[in-house]
């Protein structure tokens, strides 16, 4: 079983890549399990067909845990992708990252964590010990950080290269960054800037993923790039995606950058 | 030789904030204490609190709620469990009810003063704790006088006489907490006074509007110099920073006290020397005796032994015999007559 997690900025388009990679994974004929570990609970919904599904904690909030079933947070969407929402608190209360764990904890329970590829989709920043669950030993191995050119998101991908190097470094840590995901948006010179951030942090680019209305216009009609225009060119970079982290076996404890070497490197590939 | 170990040792450098203020609030009769969090923390201090008390022989039920917060309510805000528990509370009609907070409470972000604010038609108070993230025992006991000294004025009409003297922050956990007051009481005796409140052990909310017609204020330990400040800064009402401490300390307090208060202490400090001067007669047989004294782990208590050993004629040499020195330091002339017979039955035994 591989088990990758996608972290990213928030809104650079982790849960797009998540959902059209599962969905051209299921068409290779894989058992997919996606989990959304985020509390906006939308990770799934193009698989789902614009469906919100129950999350896993709703079944928490209601007091159900004793009781619950893999039928009640497990739902099959496109593909026969096997979906899961972690869900969360409303913003401003509790505690979103007890909220993952939680959830990690009943899908063991259920025994629902198995598959030839799970897919963890995660929030974007790792703000607490809760967001880093999936690179936790016995989970994702694999972690692919999925990034733009832009400053921020790079950022926000540097910070994750530090939680993946000190969860790494303990006893026992198996988890690796397994590469970069360049997801386009729509900057000049945006692809060499990504790939020389994956050089830099010693990691590589695996796709870059370049912007394309048609992702838009899919997630509009419910669906995935991969269902709502098969015959694409974005739908081939995405089974490109998927081919690539399927034979991936280049792992590695990544090298964060100081934030003065970040924008440095972004300095270098800013258009003149 | 044996060293028979005593309770004597009460102040409490671990704990967390909860002890302390539980050790204040559930003092306040006709009140009622939520713990929020979950129900291990008020089981824990509930249970500590009760054997202690159990080992004092003053046993009595602790009015504690607890929220009883669990893995949802950590997940997605504990707001309404505390809401419900307020509830809950108020259905046995207590006076008022004090809200203290756990550490899982403080890492999730309750709005628990919000909650407090709503109009519950009784005083709901929340007081400054956080379990361990707040601090430590101290804090907590010191943040719940603070804030109940805050409230000072409240809580219906008190009694028409002018109070004169109150005693504010006593280790209602340690030992000799009753043979304190008593002793405090005795030595204000002799200038004809009397402790008129305890705040706060076993006191009622209305009489938290007595506070603010004070003349004096008396300390348990220099510790609580912020709640004297308050009471001064609010009132006007000074303090004395302590309970008397040692022989020399115990006449200090009787001048210190007559002075706030416009009394002559000649007559009580005369009949208090004799009292001392009798007392040390009868610890004659200890006179020339080795000693070793264990450092106190609060506060300073070298001016406090040197003068106990001095005035017995007991020499502290590195080789002498070691000595238990109780945390905190006895109060008053009677609390260190006790700690010498301690000390007699450890030397001659």
């Amino acid at each position: 079983m591989k088990q990758i997690a996608l972290y990213g900025k928030g809104g650079i388009g982790k849960s797009t890549t998540a959902a059209n990679l599962s969905a051209a994974l299921a068409e290779m004929g894989m058992d997919v399990l996606q989990i959304g570990c985020d509390p906006k609970r939308d990770s799934t919904r193009m698989l789902m067909h614009g469906s919100w599904i129950p999350t896993v904690l709703d079944q928490v909030r209601e007091g159900r845990e004793a009781s619950i079933t893999p039928d009640q947070v497990v739902f099959r969407g496109f593909g026969r992708v096997r979906c899961v929402e972690a869900g969360g608190p409303d913003p401003g209360v509790g505690c979103a990252g007890r909220g993952i764990i939680a959830t990690f904890q009943l899908l063991e329970r259920l025994n629902s964590l198995s598959g030839d590829v799970i897919v963890y989709d995660v929030l974007g920043d790792v703000v607490c010990g809760g967001f880093a669950m999936p690179m936790r030993e016995g989970y994702a191995q694999e972690v692919y950080l999925v990034t733009s050119g832009e400053l921020m998101s790079l950022y926000a991908a540097n910070n994750i290269c530090r939680a993946i190097a000190r969860l790494a470094g303990r006893v026992r840590g198996r988890c690796r960054l397994a590469g970069v995901i360049g997801n386009g948006a729509g900057q000049d010179g945006e692809e060499p800037l990504v790939r020389a951030f994956a050089d830099r942090i010693h990691s590589r680019l695996v796709t870059f993923i370049p912007r394309d209305p048609v992702v838009q216009r899919a997630e509009i009609n419910r669906m995935t790039v991969i269902e709502y225009a098969p015959d694409s060119t974005q739908a081939g970079v995405y089974r490109s995606l998927a081919r690539s982290i399927l034979e991936n076996r280049d792992l590695v404890i990544p090298t964060p950058l100081s934030m003065d070497d970040l924008e440095t490197l972004a300095m270098e590939f800013l258009p003149a | 030789m044996t060293l028979k170990p005593l309770p004597w040792s009460s102040y409490r450098l671990e704990g967390c904030t909860l002890t302390g203020a539980l050790s204040v609030t559930t003092e306040v009769t006709d009140g009622v204490t939520i713990v929020h969090g979950p129900a291990g923390c008020s089981q824990h201090n509930a249970s500590l609190i009760h054997a202690t008390l159990l080992d004092h022989d003053t046993p009595h039920l602790l009015r504690i709620l607890s929220s009883d917060l669990d893995e949802s309510g950590v997940i997605f805000g504990g707001e309404g469990a505390l809401a419900a528990c307020i509830r809950e509370a108020s259905r046995g009609d207590p006076s008022v009810i004090f809200v203290l907070s756990t550490c899982v409470v403080q890492t999730i972000g309750d709005d628990v003063a919000g909650v407090c604010r709503r109009d519950w038609g009784l005083p709901v108070i929340p007081v400054p704790s956080a379990g361990f993230l707040g601090g430590g025992f101290q804090e907590g006991m010191r943040n719940a006088l603070i804030t109940l000294g805050e409230r000072a004025g409240e809580g219906g009409r008190g009694g028409d006489q002018d109070r004169r003297i109150t005693l504010v922050g006593e280790k209602n956990l340690e030992h000799d907490v009753d043979e304190n007051y008593g002793e405090v009481s005795r030595l204000l005796a002799l200038l004809k006074e009397k402790p008129c409140l305890r705040f706060i052990r076993g006191m009622e909310w209305t009489a938290l509007s007595e506070l603010s017609r004070g003349n004096l204020n008396i300390l348990r330990e220099p510790d609580l110099r912020a709640v004297g400040d308050l009471f001064a800064t609010r009132f006007g009402i000074p303090y004395l920073e302590s309970f008397p401490v040692g022989f020399s300390g115990s006449l200090r307090f009787i001048e210190e006290t007559a002075g706030i208060l416009g009394l002559d202490p000649t007559a009580a400090l005369e009949e208090e020397r004799g009292r001392q001067e009798e007392a040390l007669a009868g610890f004659d047989d200890l006179r020339g005796e080795r000693i070793r004294l264990s450092p106190s782990p609060v506060g300073t208590t070298e001016p406090f032994a040197a003068e106990v050993a001095a005035s017995l004629g007991l020499r502290i040499t590195d080789d002498g015999v070691p000595l238990p020195l109780p945390s905190p330091l006895p109060v008053g002339t009677a609390g260190l007559l006790r700690l010498l017979h301690h000390w007699r039955r450890v030397l001659h035994a």
